[in-house]
């Protein structure tokens, strides 16, 4: 009997599936187009796939489905009860805007209106002190209220709850009381950390997902069981590791940036099973462009981030930069005669101009297009591509303004946008401190390998990994995960002043805590990896950073000493005579899962003859016959130089001149520059 | 090559042009993790890359508003000062308004960047730093009528060297602060954001070669100039006017103090002139050049939000201040208050640009406002200084086919966050008891203002504890375009503790005495409105009352929209339609005379409680003390020349009965 793993991930258009049968080590793909219900199309997927779900012992999922219903406000009537004189935080925010100049670009409104916004007298001081305790009548003449309405979820939020949240707790016993049946989320639950407007849009957005992602998760559940799969359903969650549906009850908002963490998981661990334990992740599909960063194999975490500009979600999650640069970004050229790539796209639809369905304005992949490296057709030939009408943008849009040739315009294209895919890549390494030259590439999603080389000379990045499949690697880094929760506390305190004993005792409580939760998820305890960091910062800063921490924690003086060499690193100075402070402690809670090994193929160094060779035009060179390899027929082992084109069902491969590409065990392909 | 640069080719040039923008992008990346001032950290930042001659080459794309078309101004004077005399490793310091800076907290850091012995640029930092000494905590002292209470003035001086940070002129100038320690802090944080520049511009210089770089800092400032241009070309050709008031001159009496804006659009030129503003002013409510300047590119800005700002847009800027007026003071005159005048400035090109682009038209913005609270924490034992510094966001103006923006941070600084009231409360002996959105604070109109805001704190453990207050348009209120109505008049309301009534201390002060128990409160104004308000959609004003943006009451009394109460608890309000329309009618008729009533009569009924301060504002356009009821007759007559301008002309006739 075969014993799979499956993990389904729903993008806007597709759903991928990615079946790894665990026995040989071999992976399966198959795509989908994506239903109204999400659901039908997971489905309809494994029908197609043929894959008996009794066979399955893992399956493993990243949704879009919490992202979506924040997107689009399709939210359940949520409520949110506050302490008096503090209806208005989540509508106040930190006031600030977006775009700073544009006067008709307004932030997104709250997610909830001012109206179910109720408040009642109670509160809480800085210390911790209650000075007005919770006003039971009018905790219950909202709740009367609440229910009148027929809300479908709460949010309590009160001021200072993060140091006590006594007042909460009894406002959510009587709210649950009198909504039966209601998700309520505290703010000193879902997220016990300083600055109200933060803790609290977090608190929404956990309260708001909850009746969306549990009714979800149980339908799914449902119909997985029904169809005779027997373990637990695991959900990826934004901080890259997955929960099960038990978790998620408690824990919705986890999930609202589900999709986002899969592609940069998925690239962290192929550069690492390439021997790379620094890597950038390079997601580059048809309107935008993802980049994320792991260092010494730990993928970069961020807790500032959000689905809409104001309401942070201040669940820790893996840091990806979004641009927009894709195959379809549009080349124009502004009102001053400068040459712009981006950000806005022909989209899917109609697409760019060699897909022949209208637009006429020039996009990469017509530039690809124009200079041979993009063939003919795409997914095996289901779409057929235009050369002539891509040659006739470029000619106009670009060529004609310039007095360029054709092919000179395309590259002039190009490297636009790959300089600005390449500035990307500079925010997220260099301005942190990371050097690009000790990191490798791993250039996937549609049109990744078309430009991975390219940006990675602009950047000298030494070395290109392709892997076997770059249009679903996303699918694949879904199968990657461990089951992790995120715990905090915030820790204020002058590291002075800090009591090592004090610390341990918090952190020993939040372990205990996720330990309780990771056995809640049948998580075995042999399994569990506990990761503790403090957030430091010199007194008197307003930014702390991540210090990894031992258990136990030892003495004060060696956690200083990291800060002070970290600080170094990130920001190229240090204050050893400063003082320093601790602002919060933080726990990653992994409950491992055993991971399946991806097969090796024999090294059989197998070059097959060209399927074909077609004239690709690179500046070094000009335009020159180039072969043009199937990359499915490539051994293991193989080598091939520059210039040449590998093809294969869902990307294309550009090898440029003056690089040398090579196939390992696992078929990824390693670009490096010859020599 | 049709309109490009003649010098680089297409890809070159649009790789440096936003190679440029990342290594400022960078510093700030840098400044927001590093810095110490929490000014600074709520983004009162600003960063820029300039040329060998100063120019700014790029400027950050989050970067405050108030600072923009400065930084070239402080980055020439440093050259002026140490041109032959810079070295690799030198960072200079400058804060000087009077050498087209903005006021003493806004420390800017410059680093020349050197290829060989060649200085090719300058990387500048500039962050506004708690505290620079001067008469009060914050240095911000409203009465001060000179430079020498306002705090340290910083002419160039050079704070590092190769050998890193000059000791002796750091701790000479951090000696002159409050925060020494986090003085020191900062210019460290600075001084490295601006290396992370010259970093980056030192490798596009490996790559691309230096003549190429240095050609690209030239070809980006003609890129910006060249597109303001078309774009002024596609405009017509003409001449707008409008005036806009500070509140008082405190050395004089009663009467706003004007002004004027006069703009010129002629070809592809735009010209600025306030001639006809008033002389300066007996506190620090005044403008250095540098400011305004700033004030005018902000303003303008606004509407070409997509063009980048560098050295480029300024060159196609003329500005006409006449000197020792309150838009052009000069040493030394005080000027920390500058942003007074700049957001009045602002808001009048606003009002002009709408006339010129009605697509993109708004009314006026809120105030900024600034408190700032010194005394000593009794929380602890040795009785640290505390400094509650705050300011709060507002309602912006009423827009074409759309309503201002709700709780909005304050113009001049687009950017500037405001903080979280938990953060404040750890720092100081402060208890927050009311933050929220102010029923009615929205200048009505048929696309009404966006909504302001009421805070209410409490002082708790505190003793030797002062609070001064930063504010305008409590005269001078903010008003609407096209027919839409003024938003409301707004200061401090002081409670003594134990007492039932309050003191109104108004929109300025300086070093009041607070202790224990007492609790401020200050709301601020929301946006003024866009459009005559009775003919907005009763439904939009229902939907407002639901949500009690707006009352029941002044539903009535602004829009002539009468709801009925269906049931509070689901927030279930109905329009009664006809009801509406007749007092709709009514208003009409009876508006013009509202406005033409004898100011002192209105008076007497505010004094008498007939009538409240929206009242006297939107109704009658009459402006009074607020505390006393007192009449102000001149601003008055001033308020309502203005009203008459923006508001009542817009107003449609009333049925012919």
């Amino acid at each position: 009997m075969a014993r799979l793993r499956v993990a389904v991930d729903i993008g806007g258009t597709f759903t991928d599936i990615c079946i790894l049968d665990q026995t040989s080590g071999l992976i399966r793909i198959e795509k989908t187009a994506s239903t109204p219900d999400p659901i039908d199309g997971v489905m309809s997927g494994l029908e197609k796939a043929a894959v008996d779900l009794s066979d399955v012992v893992l399956f493993s999922h990243g949704t879009t489905v919490a992202t979506n219903a924040l997107i689009t406000r399709r939210l359940p009537l949520t409520a949110m009860v506050c302490t008096q004189g503090f209806r208005d935080v989540i509508e106040i925010r930190r006031a600030n805007k977006e775009d700073l100049w544009d006067v008709y670009k307004d932030v997104a409104r709250p997610y909830v209106p001012r109206r179910h916004r109720l408040t009642v007298p109670e509160r809480v001081d800085a210390a911790g002190q209650i000075v007005t305790p919770l006003d039971e009548d009018a905790a219950r003449e909202v709740g009367r209220v609440l229910a009148k309405r027929g809300v479908a979820a709460v949010a309590v939020c009160f001021m200072n709850a993060y140091m006590n949240g006594a007042n909460e707790r009894r406002m959510k016993v009587i709210l649950t009381e009198m909504l039966p049946g209601v998700p309520v989320s505290t703010s000193s639950e879902v997220l016990p950390e300083i600055f109200e407007h933060e803790r609290f849009s977090t608190t929404v957005v956990n309260a708001a997902l909850s009746p969306v992602v549990v009714d979800y998760t149980r339908r799914l559940s449902d119909r997985l069981h029904g169809a005779g799969y027997a373990g637990d359903l695991l959900l990826l969650h934004t901080g890259g590791g997955v929960m099960t549906a038990a978790g998620v009850a408690d824990y919705a908002g986890r999930l609202a940036g589900s999709g986002i963490a899969a592609g940069a998981i998925a690239s962290r661990h192929i550069a690492s099973q390439c021997g790379f334990a620094n890597s950038i992740g390079l997601d580059m599909g048809g309107t935008s462009c993802d980049v994320s960063l792991a260092y010494e194999g730990q993928s970069r975490v961020t807790k500032d981030w959000h689905i809409e500009f104001g309401y942070p979600i201040r669940f820790p999650s893996i840091e990806v930069m979004t641009i927009g640069a894709g195959g379809g970004s549009l080349a124009w050229i502004d009102e001053a005669g400068s040459l712009r790539n981006g950000p806005q796209s022909a989209g899917a639809n109609p697409g760019p101009a060699c897909y022949g369905r209208g637009n006429t304005v020039p996009t990469n992949s017509d530039a690809n297009m124009v200079l041979g490296r993009l063939g003919g057709g795409l997914a095996g030939g289901s779409v057929k591509l235009d050369g002539a009408l891509a040659h006739e943008a470029v000619r106009t849009g670009v060529a004609a303004h310039f007095g360029l040739s054709v092919e000179e315009a395309a590259d002039a294209i190009l490297r636009v946008a790959n300089a600005n895919m390449a500035d990307a890549v500079r925010l997220i390494s260099i301005s942190r401190g990371y050097d690009p030259r000790d990191f490798a590439l791993v250039a996937f999603g549609g049109a990744g390998a078309l430009h991975g080389v390219a940006i990675a000379r602009e950047l000298s990045i030494p070395v290109v990994i392709v892997p076997p499949n770059p249009g679903i690697t996303s699918a694949m880094g879904c199968l990657l995960v461990d089951v992790q929760h995120d715990l905090a506390e915030s820790y204020l305190r002058p590291a002075a002043d800090a009591d090592p004993a004090e610390i341990e005792a918090a952190f020993r409580r939040l372990e205990h805590e996720a330990a309780e939760r990771l056995a809640h998820e049948s998580v075995a305890a042999a399994d569990i990896v506990m990761q503790r960091t403090v957030d430091m910062m010199y007194q008197g800063q307003w930014r702390s950073l991540a210090v990894p921490a031992p258990s136990p924690i030892g003495d004060m003086d060696s956690l200083i000493a990291a800060f002070h060499a970290q600080h170094a690193r990130e920001y190229n100075f240090r204050r050893d005579d400063a003082p320093v402070g601790l602002f919060r402690l933080n726990l990653k809670a992994i409950g491992t899962v055993p991971k399946a090994e991806l097969a090796t193929h024999p090294m059989t160094g197998h070059v097959p003859p060209p399927m074909a060779t077609r004239r690709v035009w690179f500046a070094e060179t000009g335009g020159a016959e180039t072969p043009v390899y199937w990359r499915p027929d490539i051994g293991a082992g193989a080598t091939l130089r520059g210039p040449a084109i590998i093809e294969q069902l869902d990307s294309t491969t550009v090898v440029p001149p003056g690089t040398v590409a090579t196939v390992d065990a696992r078929l990824n392909i390693i670009l490096r520059a010859e020599g | 090559m049709a309109g490009a640069d003649t010098t680089l080719d297409p890809v070159t040039f649009e790789v440096l042009k936003n190679s440029f923008i990342t290594a400022v992008d960078q510093m700030a990346e840098q400044i927001l993790r590093t810095c110490y001032s929490f000014v600074i950290y709520n983004r009162d930042f600003s960063n820029a890359l300039n040329d060998a001659n100063g120019d700014s080459v790029a400027q950050g794309n989050q970067d405050i508003a108030v600072h923009v078309g400065t930084l070239h101004y402080t980055c020439k004077d440093v050259i002026r000062f140490f041109r032959d005399d810079m070295r690799p490793g030198d960072v200079f310091a400058i804060n000087d308004p009077y050498a087209g800076g903005t006021h003493f907290p806004d420390v800017r850091l410059v680093r020349p960047i050197f290829v060989d012995d060649e200085v090719i640029g300058y990387a500048q930092s500039n962050g506004h730093w708690s505290d620079v000494g001067g008469s009060v905590p914050g240095s911000f002292d409203v009465l001060a009528r000179d430079m020498f209470r306002e705090g340290l003035r910083i002419t160039p001086v050079r704070l590092f060297d190769a050998g890193g940070l000059k000791r002796d002129v750091a701790h000479l100038i951090a000696s002159n602060t409050r925060d020494p320690v986090s003085i020191i802090g900062d210019m460290q944080a600075q001084a490295e954001a601006t290396n992370v520049a010259a970093r980056d511009i030192i490798r596009l210089v490996g790559k691309y070669g230096k003549d190429t770089v240095l050609a690209g800092m030239a070809s980006v400032q003609d890129y910006v100039e060249r597109a303001v241009r078309a774009r002024l070309a596609a405009l017509p050709d003409g001449t707008w006017e409008t005036a806009d008031y500070i509140d008082r001159d405190p050395s004089a009496g009663e009467g706003m103090i004007p002004i004027r804006v006069k703009l010129t659009i002629a070809g592809d030129r735009v010209i600025y002139d306030f001639t006809g503003s008033h002389p300066c002013i007996g506190s620090i409510y005044n403008s250095a050049f540098g400011a305004t300047f700033s004030a005018v590119v902000a303003g303008m800005k606004t509407f070409f939000p997509d063009l980048p700002l560098n050295s480029g847009f300024y060159r196609v800027i003329e500005v006409i201040a006449p000197e020792d007026t309150i838009v052009n003071a000069r040493w030394p005159i005080g000027v920390t208050g500058f942003l007074m005048p700049f957001e009045k400035i602002m808001n009048s090109i606003y009002e002009i640009w709408s006339r010129i682009m009605p697509e993109r038209a708004i009314a006026c913005a809120f105030n900024l406002e600034y408190l700032l609270t010194g005394g000593h924490d009794l929380r602890s034992a040795d009785k640290p200084i505390f400094m509650f510094y705050d300011w709060l966001p507002g309602g912006w103006g009423g827009r074409n086919g759309r309503d201002g923006c709700n709780v909005t941070t304050a113009c001049f600084g687009t950017g500037l966050m405001s903080q979280p009231v938990e953060g404040q409360e750890r720092g100081n002996p402060i208890l927050t008891t009311e933050y929220e959105i102010l029923t009615d604070s929205a200048g009505p109109g048929r696309w009404r203002g966006g909504a302001g805001v009421r805070k209410t704190s409490i002082l708790r453990e505190a003793e030797r504890t002062v609070i001064s207050y930063i504010c305008d348009r409590e005269r001078a209120v903010v008003w609407g375009i096209n027919g839409g109505l003024p938003s409301m008049p707004h200061g401090l309301h002081l409670q003594r503790a134990g007492q039932d009534t309050t003191e109104w201390l108004g929109s300025v002060f300086s070093d009041v005495a607070i202790g224990s128990g007492d609790s401020f409160s200050r709301p601020t104004a929301g946006g003024g409105g866009y459009g005559d308000p009775l003919e907005r959609d009763p439904a939009a004003v229902r939907e407002d009352v639901a949500d009690d943006y707006v009352s029941v009451e002044r539903a009535a009394r602004d829009y002539g929209v009468v709801l009925r109460v269906v049931d509070r608890d689901t927030c279930d309000y109905a329009v009664d339609t006809e009801a509406t329309e007749a007092l709709r009618a009514q208003m009409r008729r009876e508006r013009l005379d509202w406005i033409a009533t004898d100011p002192e009569e209105v008076a007497r009924r505010f004094r008498a409680g007939e009538i409240d301060a929206l009242d006297a504002v939107r109704r009658y356009g009459v402006v009074l003390d607020w505390g006393t009821g007192t009449l102000l007759p001149r601003s008055t007559e001033q308020f309502r020349e203005s009203f008459h301008a923006r508001s009542v002309i817009h107003w449609a006739k009333p049925a012919a009965e």
